[in-house]
């Protein structure tokens, strides 16, 4: 079987930082810690091919490197892609997740990666992809290749899998049922946790709750006020212009676009659609206005309820989005709209 | 209230001229078994067979399971649906272990019945398959909901339910194997060292979201939907006040046996008088409008609370619009102090990272976690069917389907299957069985 990995520009043997716009490269057999991932894999998975790719490059041309780095793929046959470990470093981390991810979806073989917990990349990618948890630099190197190739051969022989925290990868929000060895029974392990909270003693729930973050209900508005405002529209139900010029996700989403409205006074059937794959599209399509209410808001706009409507409208959406990409892609949104004066916005779901 | 479970082991079942419990050995005759099940003249076609741990039998759609039973001084085991009305939980039962009745659909299912596997790698998906069963396959003239995917299963059921009354009866005379006895002394009668333990409710929410009829777990024969939360002695619900429904996705159900059973009340006796003080249980529901679960929610506290307890379990039937409850519930004891633990299995949809309750809340910060309704099950085809394998894909059984996009069919050609844990046979065992947990991926 085949293996292909990806590394950056200082790991791919290529220089430091002053070359960190070096372009997507692809090379035949081993390169740096691809040694290392070999020696761990033995002699059942070849590392065939080293890709390797400047951080700058990754993080200013992202869309640019993803594609070139396909388009060395496009003819090379491999059975799994590994990228990293990234440890601690930030934009190196993002672009493991972003060939990762971009390598699952084109040729559906496993992908792995190894970042730091602190590594931003795992916020952005646990949810998509096995993410081992690594070291904080390169002193790792040798473990966090191992942790990785272990894994990676238990999903090409096609072992049993364990739950994250005891294969060593950050959780990806994915939960299944096991069965406990020993076999533990329910109404054991709810007498223990019952007796070790009313103890104060400490217990570990087996269905956490994540936390919800809420932000608070902003203070109202008066009609005065409201009457001289623009007022902008957000939505998550994925209404795009015909075409979907930005490349939103269907699903997931990990970018949002924005539109001009500012001569339009509703949203035409056959100009806009919704691209969101999260609920029956129909009803959205035949009249976008049902999810992005530019009529409604025209007509306050001329009843001078409202100052105006904000010159573009913004969107994303919101199935199976992450609630960290929805406050990423929330907060750069209203960093826009604060920076045009923007004070109120309507945004509408799904 | 003193309550005397005999039991008698059964080691196997069998069929012979006379029905009799002898060395541990079930014999049933037949004829006269089928004629108590066809006192009921809606049912139309009857048979039965017995299945045991590791028979390469599959059955479906499973309907009900019973465990048989006969009450010492007579008296129907179930009062108020299979006889009068009488007092539960106090006094002799007999009961047939290691054993069920189960109810089989001749033809039919609906969303509410399950699969067993009683043998091979399915076996493991229900705690059926560890037991001897007797097995009544049956089909009604019940045309009305024929082609419902809701059934009440009135005739099935309560054939059942006959059946192992019918069955309990051969113990009438004999000497049990051994005998458990449930004891609890009055709630403020109780000695000081019993008292000074931290006390604890059990809190159980039983199926009752249908408004019609006929589909709802039935307490002393009473529609649970039109009960408002009330104070109950456990023995009762070990003792057959509490029947299971005919609603429910199957994994998430409670059957007659499961209450008959109940593992979480017997584990809280065994803690009685030791590190706990039992106080009892209280027996709330699972409505479907928000007025009637915060209205469950605050008699639920409130009855915690009067009755001084420091503690609780909540256990629900059920996922989906039910989680609603059983969070407002947790949340409801949290708030009025008592520290709460949760009993529940969760809904982690095809990508299994969809939100597992549908109403989740930071206070509920303690949950023991069941299983996973969600979770896709691949089996090959089994030598033997009881019932019709059909059903699976046909009637619309919770975790069965006629056709999907990516996984085809439920019931293949082949006799193979795919389907979602929902419509394991009371797979989930949130009544206390459970060996399953919930782990992250």
């Amino acid at each position: 079987m085949k293996a292909i990995l990806y590394l950056n520009q200082f790991f791919g043997q290529i220089g430091g930082e002053e070359l960190a716009d070096h372009e997507p490269e692809i090379r035949e057999g081993c390169v740096g810690p691809a040694l290392a991932l070999q020696a761990a894999l033995g002699d059942q998975v070849t590392v065939t091919h080293t890709v390797i790719c400047g951080d700058n490059f990754m993080g200013s041309r992202t869309e640019e490197g993803i594609d070139r780095i396909l388009g060395f793929l496009n003819d090379k046959e491999f059975d799994i892609f590994f990228a990293g470990p990234a440890f601690r470093a930030g934009r190196y981390g993002a672009a493991c997740g972003h060939i990762c991810n971009a390598v699952q979806n084109k040729f559906g073989v496993p992908v792995l990666t190894s970042m730091n917990e602190e590594n931003p990349g795992v916020e952005m990618y646990r949810s998509k992809m096995v993410i081992f948890k690594g070291g904080a630099s390169a002193a790792a190197m040798k473990k966090d290749v191992q942790a990785m190739a272990k894994y990676g051969l238990k999903l090409l022989k096609g072992e049993k899998l364990l739950p994250a925290v005891v294969e060593g990868y950050f959780g990806r929000g994915i939960r299944d049922m096991i069965w406990l060895d020993p076999p533990v029974k329910a109404a054991d392990r709810a007498i223990d946790m019952l007796l070790k909270k009313v103890r104060g003693e400490a217990y570990q729930t087996e269905l956490p709750i994540p936390k919800s973050d809420r932000a608070p209900i902003a203070t109202a508005i008066t009609p005065e006020e409201l009457s001289k405002m623009e007022v902008a529209l957000v939505t998550s139900g994925g209404i795009v212009p015909v075409g979907n010029p930005d490349r939103i996700q269907s699903a997931s989403a990990t970018k949002w676009g924005k539109y001009d409205v500012s001569m339009l006074e509703n949203l035409q059937k056959g100009e806009y659609m919704t691209i969101h794959a999260g609920f029956d599209p129909a009803a959205a399509n035949n009249d976008p206005d049902v999810i992005v209410p530019l009529d409604a808001m025209r007509a306050y706009q001329k009843e001078g309820k409202i100052g105006g409507v904000y010159k573009f409208f913004y969107s994303t959406v919101g199935t199976g989005t992450t609630q960290a990409e929805a406050a990423r892609m929330g907060r750069e949104i209203a960093e826009e709209l604060l920076k045009d004066g923007i004070r109120a916005a309507i945004l509408t779901s799904t | 209230m003193k309550l005397t479970l005999a039991n008698f082991h059964v080691k196997d079942i069998c069929f012979g001229a006379k029905t009799e419990l002898k060395d541990g050995v079930l014999t049933v005759n037949k004829e006269e078994a089928l004629a108590v099940v066809r006192e009921d003249t809606h049912i139309t076609e009857a048979e039965l067979h017995v299945v045991k741990p590791g028979d390469m039998v599959r059955l479906v759609p499973v309907k009900e399971a019973i465990e048989p039973r006969y009450r010492v001084g007579g008296g129907p085991v179930f009062p108020g649906v299979t006889g009068e009305l009488m007092q539960a939980g106090n006094g002799k039962t007999h009961a047939l272990k290691d054993m069920s009745v189960l109810v089989v659909g001749k033809h039919y299912g609906g969303f509410q019945d399950g699969l067993i596997d009683m043998g091979g790698e399915g076996a493991k998906y229900s705690y059926y398959s560890q037991l001897k069963n007797l097995v009544l396959v049956a089909h009604t003239d019940e045309e009305f909901e024929r082609h419902e995917q809701q059934k009440k299963n009135r005739a099935l059921r309560w054939a059942g339910m006959r059946l192992a009354e019918y069955i309990g009866a051969c113990t009438k005379d004999l000497q049990p194997d051994d005998t458990d006895v449930y004891e609890l002394e009055p709630v403020t009668k109780r000695p000081k060292a019993v008292n000074d333990l931290p006390s604890v409710v059990l809190v159980l929410q039983p199926q009752s979201q249908m408004e019609e009829m006929g589909y709802n777990d039935l307490n002393y024969g009473w529609d649970c939907n039109h009960m408002l939360p009330t104070f109950m002695h456990p023995n009762e619900v070990l003792d057959g006040a509490m029947i299971s429904g005919s609603f429910m996705p199957c994994s998430s159900k409670w059957s007659t046996y499961d209450f008959q059973n109940f593992p979480m009340i017997r584990r809280l006796y065994e803690e009685h008088g030791k590190t706990l003080n039992f106080l009892g249980v209280i027996m709330s529901n699972l409505n479907v409008a928000l007025e009637q679960k915060e209205r469950a929610a605050i008699f639920v506290a409130q009855m915690a609370k009067s009755l001084g307890a420091d503690s609780a379990i909540v256990a629900e039937e059920g996922y989906g619009n039910p989680d609603t409850d059983f969070t407002a519930c947790l949340v409801a004891l949290e708030e009025a102090g008592i520290k709460t633990v949760g009993l529940s299995n969760e809904c982690t949809g095809r990508d299994g990272a969809s939100q597992p309750l549908v109403s989740m809340n930071v206070k509920e910060d303690a949950i023991v976690s069941c299983g996973n309704v969600s979770t896709l099950i691949e089996l090959p085809a089994m030598p033997a069917v009881l019932g019709e394998l059909e059903s699976l894909s046909r009637d619309g059984l919770s975790g069965g389907w006629g056709n999907d996009e990516k996984l085809g069919p439920s019931v293949r050609p082949d006799g193979s299957i795919i389907m979602e844990n929902n419509a394991m046979f009371c797979g989930d065992q949130v009544v206390g069985w459970s060996t399953k947990t919930m782990v992250e991926f």
